[in-house]
């Protein structure tokens, strides 16, 4: 297993590698830049050149690569163009804003849509699957941003039970800081159900018109004991990949539902650093969240022999 | 039971909430700050917060004209050269120690030095604009400073916001090293707690010295009557709008498109007023299409400007052919008059430049805070009626920038910052093109009328001279104004005595019923 992790890990550094290239290389290409659009249209030649000169921006492309390239391989990302904050502690601040968040929204919508799409299969073409499939349908296809200003508006200002603005961590009010994470939790939750229920859903279908289970229908084992005992831990290898790749999408950035309800996270801090032209901070949020990528998929891959002894590691 | 228990539970968990306490003045901000360092990191939300924690020795009034603020007095000397300021007395930083004439001086000295980073540096050194030969301190209650030439802008410069309206400052706002720690100035609020992304706080600054009187732009009566200012980051205008209907905030600006629903809703107050920014067209006086001064005035004619403007403001703004605001002392008769929409003019005036059909690129951008984009529809289908085919290039804000500073446009429909004095006004798009592609209108001509405009003092040679620049820019055309944008922010009912000013808050004379 150590072997494989390692190796895992060796593969990822040519990605990341080429990530930061191609991410230092992009950025530029785009019109605009962070001196221009500090100054806005007050910017006269002398204060933008002097602006571009302290920012090293009026250095050639190879040599400003060079010197953040070699600093981030010393595990420093730079500092931002906007704020001067160090750009590692930036993103690991709100990244751990995101991930309280992504974490508890997906490990929630986890629990209830394996249960839930292994059942609707169980009960194919019955009411209930008729209902789980429409109801996971139905919160695929609304838009986050307003699934999470619905939830706002009803939550928030109608009923006045949770806050409308605003954010509090953990670390300073434990209490409050659940009530203020409640709405984006259930925003990601809802919306990521609609997704794993019909993959659990497919799986479970197909690991169920399989010859052993019949052998164990056959058996006379209860349907519980065919499902839980025998059909699960089949079934759920693929939505295992799954959950992986949606938590590693979501931890990237969940820009919009941070935007609707003022958390302070990573995506916010993406966005605003694109709009801004904040290079530092671009390219190392990218770079992070690349990592983190390949670190959660690293995690899945490790765990997904406990649940499919038929992989083994290689 | 459980249902009520949970219900108590969670009440009593909202007890604390935010902006709820009769002493907390909670206000929206689009963004978070850049720093705290007047002047040097910055952009409008960072001036909104800093001025009011530091002030200047002089200060933009209400219609845009300079007043003293820390300075009782300013004398100007007969070769229009020295400025003598004439320091208020008993003023107080936040740490205690009264203001005098070495800490203007210290200030002076610490904008000036290289590793400040100040962005105003360039206007003051020569470089850009004026110099500054001497600053001097005779007595504890005197500044004098000597410029290299006349010029009618200097306190206007000194007063800018964007160059943290020169704030005076105490030592103890940086660290030995020189480094900078946090601001210690004179405002009415003290610099609290800045969470990153979140929200900033000021706290009362309960030994301000406060000018006798009303608000009056940055200056005039400044009083804190809360004990704590938080601007809070909240970068959606929907949740914004929740947040003031549900009390979470005390203040916002608002966007146009919510003021009808806003207006019907007993929970807020509306505040509407006007900011001396200008949405207009340019127009790109060294592409072959637009180089005719015809074709120019051709799209000027095509445009109905009424029509434009109530569209995009949804009627709420008013019309303004001029650079100049029309609060300003300066707004006179001839600077009403404006472009004429006539269909029948412009089609003569299309075959007169040789306009053979071409298709024109109208770009803009997509930024929500301005009416850009919707402007430039309603161009689009105008200039369809007088036979005038043109694209849009919509593109985001960044592009949209760096396609105006370069010039890298053939009409682009953008925003001009406010600038207050019509000098500087007339300044932000007149200059020479090959030095400063930005530049919208390079006539030597005009330019030199500019310069005199800003050497002399005299407010009725300065009307002449503006009230001509604006009859020669209506004839040549390099840029169609279009108006000034409303400002246009919204209240709960338990606030009182807020007065916005140009589009940022100003939390003085404010006060929160609990």
């Amino acid at each position: 297993m150590l072997r494989f992790a390692l190796n895992r890990i060796a593969m990822a550094v040519p990605t990341l590698l080429i990530m930061a290239v191609s991410v230092f290389a992009l950025i530029r290409l785009i019109p605009g830049d962070p001196a221009s659009l500090m100054l806005g249209d007050l910017a006269d030649p002398v204060s933008l050149s002097d602006l571009r000169a302290r920012l090293g921006l009026d250095r050639s492309l190879p040599e400003q690569f060079a010197i953040w390239f070699g600093n981030v391989l010393a595990g420093d990302l730079g500092r931002s163009i906007t704020s001067n904050q160090p750009v590692l502690a930036l993103v690991l601040e709100r990244f751990s804003v995101s991930a309280q968040i992504v974490v508890a929204a997906v490990l929630f919508a986890s629990l209830v849509a394996v249960p839930a799409g292994m059942v609707a299969a169980w009960r194919q073409n019955g009411p209930l699957d008729v209902a789980v499939v429409a109801l996971s349908t139905l919160l695929l296809s609304i838009p986050t941003f307003w699934l999470g200003l619905l939830l706002l508006l009803l939550f928030g200002l109608k009923l006045g039970w949770l806050p409308v603005v605003g954010y509090v961590s953990f670390g300073e009010d434990p209490w409050r800081a659940l009530l203020y994470i409640v709405l984006p939790v259930a925003t990601l939750f809802l919306h990521e159900i609609g997704v794993l229920v019909r993959m659990a859903r497919a799986s479970t279908l197909e690991v169920l018109r399989l010859d052993y289970i019949t052998h164990a229908r056959a058996k006379g084992l209860s349907e519980g004991a065919v499902l839980w005992r025998h059909a699960f831990r089949n079934a759920f290898g693929p939505t295992w990949t799954l959950i992986g790749l949606v938590l590693g999408n979501l931890l990237g950035g969940i820009a919009v539902v941070e935007t609707v309800f003022t958390i302070p996270g990573l995506g916010r801090l993406l966005v605003d650093a694109i709009f801004a032209r904040d290079y530092p901070v671009i390219q190392g949020c990218l770079l992070f969240v690349a990592f983190t990528y390949v670190m959660v998929n690293l995690v899945v891959d490790l765990l997904y022999p406990v649940f499919d002894p038929r992989v083994a590691l290689e | 039971m459980r249902s009520v228990r949970l219900t108590v539970l969670l009440a009593g968990l909202l007890a604390a909430p935010v902006g709820a306490s009769a002493q907390t003045l909670t206000i929206a901000s689009k963004a978070d700050i850049r720093g705290t360092n007047p002047g040097v990191n910055r952009d409008g939300e960072t001036d909104a917060v800093a001025f009011h924690m530091v002030e200047g020795l002089v200060a933009y009034q209400e219609g845009g004209t300079v007043g003293p603020m820390l300075a009782e007095a300013v004398e100007l000397s007969s070769d229009g050269r020295t400025y003598t300021f004439r320091l208020r007395k008993g003023v107080k930083f936040h740490n205690g120690a009264e203001m005098t004439s070495a800490d203007v001086l210290w200030s002076w000295n610490r904008y000036m030095d290289p590793k400040t980073d100040w962005r105003c540096r360039s206007e003051f050194d020569g470089r850009s604009g004026i110099k500054v030969e001497a600053v001097e301190a005779p007595d504890p209650h005197t500044v004098t400073m000597r410029i290299d030439r006349p010029q009618s802008l200097f306190l206007d410069s000194l007063a800018r916001p964007d160059c943290g309206m020169t704030g005076i400052l105490h030592r103890d706002s940086v660290n030995p090293d020189g480094s900078w720690k946090a601001p210690v100035g004179t405002g009415p609020f003290r610099f609290g707690e800045w969470r990153r992304g979140q929200s900033v706080t000021l706290l009362r600054f309960d030994d301000y010295a406060a000018l006798p009187g009303k608000p009056d732009g940055l200056t005039g009566g400044k009083r804190p009557l809360v004990r704590e200012v938080r601007f809070l980051v909240v970068p959606d205008p929907s949740t914004v709008k929740a947040g003031l209907q549900s009390g979470s905030l005390d203040a916002a600006e608002v966007p146009d498109s919510d003021l009808a629903e806003l207006s019907k809703d007993s929970r807020v107050k509306l505040h509407i007023g006007s900011t001396a920014a200008r949405h207009a067209v340019l127009f790109q006086t060294t592409d072959p299409l637009f180089k005719s001064a015809k074709m120019r005035q051709a799209i000027a004619a095509a445009l109905d400007v009424n029509e434009i403007v109530a569209i995009a403001s949804d009627g709420r703004a008013k019309a303004n052919g001029s650079t100049i605001n029309m609060r300003s002392p300066y707004y006179s008769a001839v600077q009403a008059r404006g472009a004429k929409h006539d269909p029948a003019l412009a089609r003569k005036l299309l075959a007169e430049a040789g306009y053979k059909g071409e298709r024109i690129r109208i770009t803009t951008n997509n930024r929500k805070s301005v009416p850009s984009f919707n402007i430039a529809v309603v161009i689009q289908a105008m200039l369809q009626n007088v036979g005038v085919a043109a694209d849009l290039e919509v593109v985001e804000w960044a592009t949209h920038m760096d396609r105006f500073l370069k010039g890298n446009y053939q009409v682009m429909v953008h925003s001009y910052s406010s600038r207050l004095d019509p000098a500087l006004s007339f300044e932000h798009f007149m200059g020479p093109k090959d030095k400063q592609p930005r530049k919208v209108w390079d006539d030597p001509e005009a330019q030199a009328l500019l310069e005199k405009a800003t050497a002399i003092s005299d407010a009725e040679e300065r009307q002449k001279i503006f009230d001509r620049l604006h009859e020669r820019m209506l004839d040549d055309m390099p840029l169609l104004i279009l108006f000034n944008p409303i400002d246009a922010w919204a209240t709960t009912r338990r606030v009182e005595g807020f007065t916005p000013w140009e589009g940022s808050a100003r939390a003085w004379e404010t006060s929160v019923r609990p």
